[in-house]
């Protein structure tokens, strides 16, 4: 998981067991919610994502109780899940400030009159090597 | 009380391997049947989504997935190395021979220059674009090979998509036009040949996959051998040239280096490597067999036969050479 990126449903699976150790339909409906909706996986998704995290040691097994004569399995996050899962987050929220930033300055710039007295006539890069603009 | 969902959800859970199934078996049942309603779990089946999303698992865990037994994971090692040898010899064949055509139809003045561009010219849009098709897309298996030694399996697996569709022409024209498909057995073991190693690429390079390595040399400078090893099979012996005659003399090149290499090397690789070429010889052998075949009774195509018997011998010795030493390495680990 360190090598590779981490994709969009292992984040939310990692992000599904942040608060608390949660089962299979438990992390289904959790990415659910989390993504707005987004996110749907299906059971077999769900089951090479945890296989994946659990092979990658970010995630481990809990706890298993017998539910109505079926069997739950509650995974939880390990202090390396929680420490991708936080690296991923900032990754995004840095990503996503630059966007931001960029959208600001577009805006500004558009916002800006187009042409002011004789700084409109000015050519829109500095002169080459040359000294032309081409 | 088993509803009639959970007995078909289990059925598709068959799809997984047994080792998959013992371990997750029940709790993927409960997590599947959880939230549905029990009343009307007997007029409901699993969705094409959920089955789809069951068989990826099913192959992926079959192709060693994070977790599986050993087997697995030399069955996945095998698949991914006959992939990348494969894509190997079909890149070098599809740069080679378009450069030799080019080089001849350019080279032998105006009359060859136009019945080499008449291919694309004379014959409808169609045949036009079907032909530029057929030059460009085979591009797609040079594409993949670097791609794939590049960690990038997604471009990978597009450019072996893409360079394996110009082998379903003929079966398509045939459909369409209903008319006889000329060598069958030809046209259908090149099909083969194109897409069991873009089908075993797709598969068998899955995310949790290892890397594609070479054994030895950069991709570069393997991929230039196996071109000048290709051109020179073309060229120095034209008369018995065909589809396959360069890919079969590069995998029997590489094959004997192979099998020199691993009597001399002590440490131990990348499992599966003598198999996944035994497999891959395999296969040579029969495009190799169903290319000779029409040919056996033709007055005058001694010189093509006996080349091609000669390559289908070489074939068959070093497939059951490299399958012994495939076994014993497999033993031996």
């Amino acid at each position: 998981m360190t090598a590779k990126s981490m994709t969009r449903a292992a984040f939310f699976v990692l992000t599904a067991l942040a608060d608390q150790p949660r089962h299979g339909y438990g992390i289904l409906r959790e990415t659910e919610e989390l993504s707005g909706g987004e996110v749907h996986l299906r059971v077999g998704t769900l089951y090479g994502v945890l296989d994946r995290l659990t092979a990658d040691g970010l995630i481990v097994l809990d706890r298993e109780e017998v539910q109505q004569g079926r069997l739950r399995r509650y995974y939880r996050l390990t202090d390396d899940g929680v420490a991708a899962l936080d690296a991923e987050a900032e990754r995004m929220a840095a990503g996503a400030g630059a966007a931001r930033r960029r959208i600001a300055e577009g805006r500004r710039a558009a916002a800006r009159p187009a042409a002011q007295d004789p700084a409109g006539l000015e050519p829109p890069t500095a002169p080459g090597l040359a000294g032309g603009f081409a | 009380m088993t509803t009639l969902l959970e007995t078909r959800y289990r059925t598709v859970l068959r799809l997984l391997p047994a080792y998959y199934r013992r371990e997750r078996e029940e709790e993927m049942v409960e997590t599947y049947l959880e939230d549905l309603d029990r009343d009307t779990q007997d007029q409901s089946r699993p969705t094409l989504g959920e089955v789809v999303s069951i068989a990826a698992l099913a192959v992926r865990s079959r192709l060693g997935a994070a977790g599986a037994p050993r087997p697995y994971v030399v069955l996945g090692s095998v698949t991914r190395l006959f992939a990348l040898a494969a894509v190997l010899l079909l890149a070098a064949s599809a740069v080679v021979a378009p450069v030799l055509r080019l080089t001849w139809s350019f080279t032998r003045g105006g009359a060859q220059r136009r019945l080499f561009l008449s291919e694309f010219t004379d014959h409808g849009v169609l045949a036009g674009t079907v032909a530029v098709a057929q030059w460009v897309l085979p591009l797609g298996w040079a594409v993949a090979y670097f791609a794939l030694l590049r960690d990038r399996p997604r471009l990978a697996r597009l450019g072996v998509l893409a360079a394996a569709l110009p082998s379903l022409w003929p079966l398509l024209r045939s459909v369409t036009d209903a008319t006889p498909l000329p060598e069958p057995a030809f046209v259908t073991m090149l099909a083969l040949l194109a897409w069991l190693p873009a089908l075993a690429l797709c598969t068998a390079h899955h995310r949790d996959a290892p890397p594609a390595r070479l054994p030895a040399g950069t991709p570069g400078l393997v991929f230039m051998a196996t071109c000048v090893v290709t051109g020179a099979s073309l060229v120095l012996l034209p008369a018995v040239s065909d589809l396959v005659w360069g890919p079969v003399n590069c995998f029997v090149v590489g094959a004997l280096g192979l099998l020199l290499w691993s009597v001399r090397r002590t440490d131990r690789g990348v499992p599966g490597g003598a198999l996944a070429l035994a497999v891959l010889g395999l296969l040579l052998l029969a495009v190799r067999v169903a290319a000779l075949y029409p040919w056996l009774r033709v007055p005058g195509a001694a010189a093509y036969i006996a080349g091609g018997l000669a390559q289908a011998g070489a074939l068959a010795l070093l497939t059951a050479v490299l399958a012994v030493a495939g076994r014993r390495e497999l033993a031996a680990r």
